[in-house]
């Protein structure tokens, strides 16, 4: 309630009315953005990792930063195996393979590359994955992803195999990669958050695989 | 003691309903949103770019070569893995299907945001052949804003452009839709993209 002798007191009763919406107007032009850029901050997990028994370069990324990723990893020695995973295409290519290739063209070793095979989706990748370590033995890994795709990633891949260990490293900031701060700007980066937004729910939701 | 709503309660709960009401009639009538009627006619040729893991257009494009509807048929594809381009691959299954290879073009695209970025290459490309007519085929879900931006693109540069997808496979991506992942995520995708695009002036 505004009192006689107030700051707003010359104010009719109409300005009054319309001040409070003003206000909160001019609020939300200001905050909106952090709320905005701390939501999409929220899609990523980093976790601090030292080594692993592999690292995982998680499917779906054409430009093959995650590969490159993984490779840097792995010639710093922090992982002993590399995982990539594709899907085929009728046409009797499969994107697995383009990725395994490219790693051994970074130099990783033919032996030290296994792919996963029609990983159409996060979650049948998640499986697919645990099933490959439980067999080698492989007990950690090191997941690299996008940064939009870095939590619902490792949150799928933990429930897949609550008994294994795994770390998060997404690939490292880059002109081409995914950032959360001001995401709405860019049409790329706003179709990937939004995309992932409906994807959490799917998951979140137990939906389709 | 019966507890009432309120007026004020029972208005935000009628605006509740409705609202979900209007989310799924609009969810449910994507196809209908999305997919154009498709119509094919003569062409000099037809750019291929419905290059998919759950497509096999190529059979139905063979097909059109040997009527006669298209003289020359081109792959369009971005990478899609490190150096890989699955034109390269329908250009080799085309030759395979009988389409003698002079008459199957490639054409990489770059990486972009929006399909509106890459229209002006594939103009550029059938002004360089001197066609006049091209058949534009692409995926089921997204010929409605293809078309669109073709009518754009294409006609703006003086070219006769159709878009196009393969009857079948909209046959096949509309039956039960929404209880396959990949069908779901290919509608829900082409909704978003036909939605974004019009936000940024770079994709119009």
């Amino acid at each position: 309630m505004l009192k006689e002798g107030s700051l707003f007191s010359g104010l009719s009763v109409r300005a009054r009315k319309l001040l409070l919406p003003a206000v909160v107007l001019v609020l939300l032009y200001f905050i909106t953005p952090l709320i905005l850029t701390s939501a999409a901050t929220c899609l990523i997990r980093r976790d601090s990792v030292q080594s692993a028994d592999v690292v995982v370069a998680l499917g779906g990324d054409s430009r093959c930063l995650r590969e490159r990723e993984a490779a840097e990893i792995y010639r710093r020695g922090m992982a002993r195996k590399v995982v990539v995973s594709g899907i085929p295409y009728a046409w009797g290519f499969d994107t697995g393979e383009a990725a395994r290739q490219y790693l051994i063209s970074l130099g990783v070793p033919e032996a030290d590359v296994f792919v996963l095979r029609r990983a159409w989706n996060t979650r049948v990748e998640a499986d697919l994955l645990a099933q490959l370590m439980r067999e080698r033995g492989l007990k950690s890994a090191i997941v690299v992803t996008d940064p939009f795709h870095s939590r619902r990633a490792l949150h799928t891949i933990e429930r897949a195999a609550s008994d294994l260990t795994f770390y998060s490293s997404p690939v490292p900031p880059g002109p081409t990669v995914w950032r959360p701060e001001r995401w709405w700007a860019r049409r790329g980066d706003m179709y990937l958050t939004v995309r992932e937004g409906i994807a959490w729910a799917n998951t979140l939701l137990g939906g389709l695989r | 003691m019966k507890w009432l709503p309120g007026k004020r309660a029972r208005r935000s709960l009628t605006g509740l309903a409705v609202i979900v009401a209007v989310c799924l009639i609009v969810f449910f009538s994507l196809p209908r949103l999305l997919i154009a009627p498709s119509h094919i006619v003569p062409a000099e040729a037809i750019l291929h770019y419905a290059i998919d893991p759950h497509s096999d257009a190529d059979a139905w494009v063979a097909g059109l070569y040997r009527q006669g509807l298209v003289k020359k048929i081109v792959c369009v594809s971005r990478q899609a893995s490190w150096e890989l381009y699955p034109a390269d691959f329908v250009r080799r299954h085309l030759i395979e299907l009988g389409v003698p290879a002079d008459d199957v073009l490639t054409l990489h695209l770059p990486m972009v945001d929006c399909m509106a970025q890459n229209l002006p290459r594939m103009v550029e490309f059938v002004k360089s052949q001197g066609w006049q007519n091209v058949v534009l085929l692409g995926r089921p879900a997204d010929s409605r804003a293809d078309g669109r931006l073709a009518k754009k693109y294409f006609a703006g540069a003086g070219v006769n452009a159709v878009v196009t997808y393969v009857p079948q496979e909209a046959r096949e991506l509309t039956d039960h839709w929404w209880a396959v992942h990949w069908k779901a995520q290919t509608m829900v995708d082409a909704a978003a993209t036909t939605t974004l695009d019009l936000a940024y002036p770079e994709c119009w």
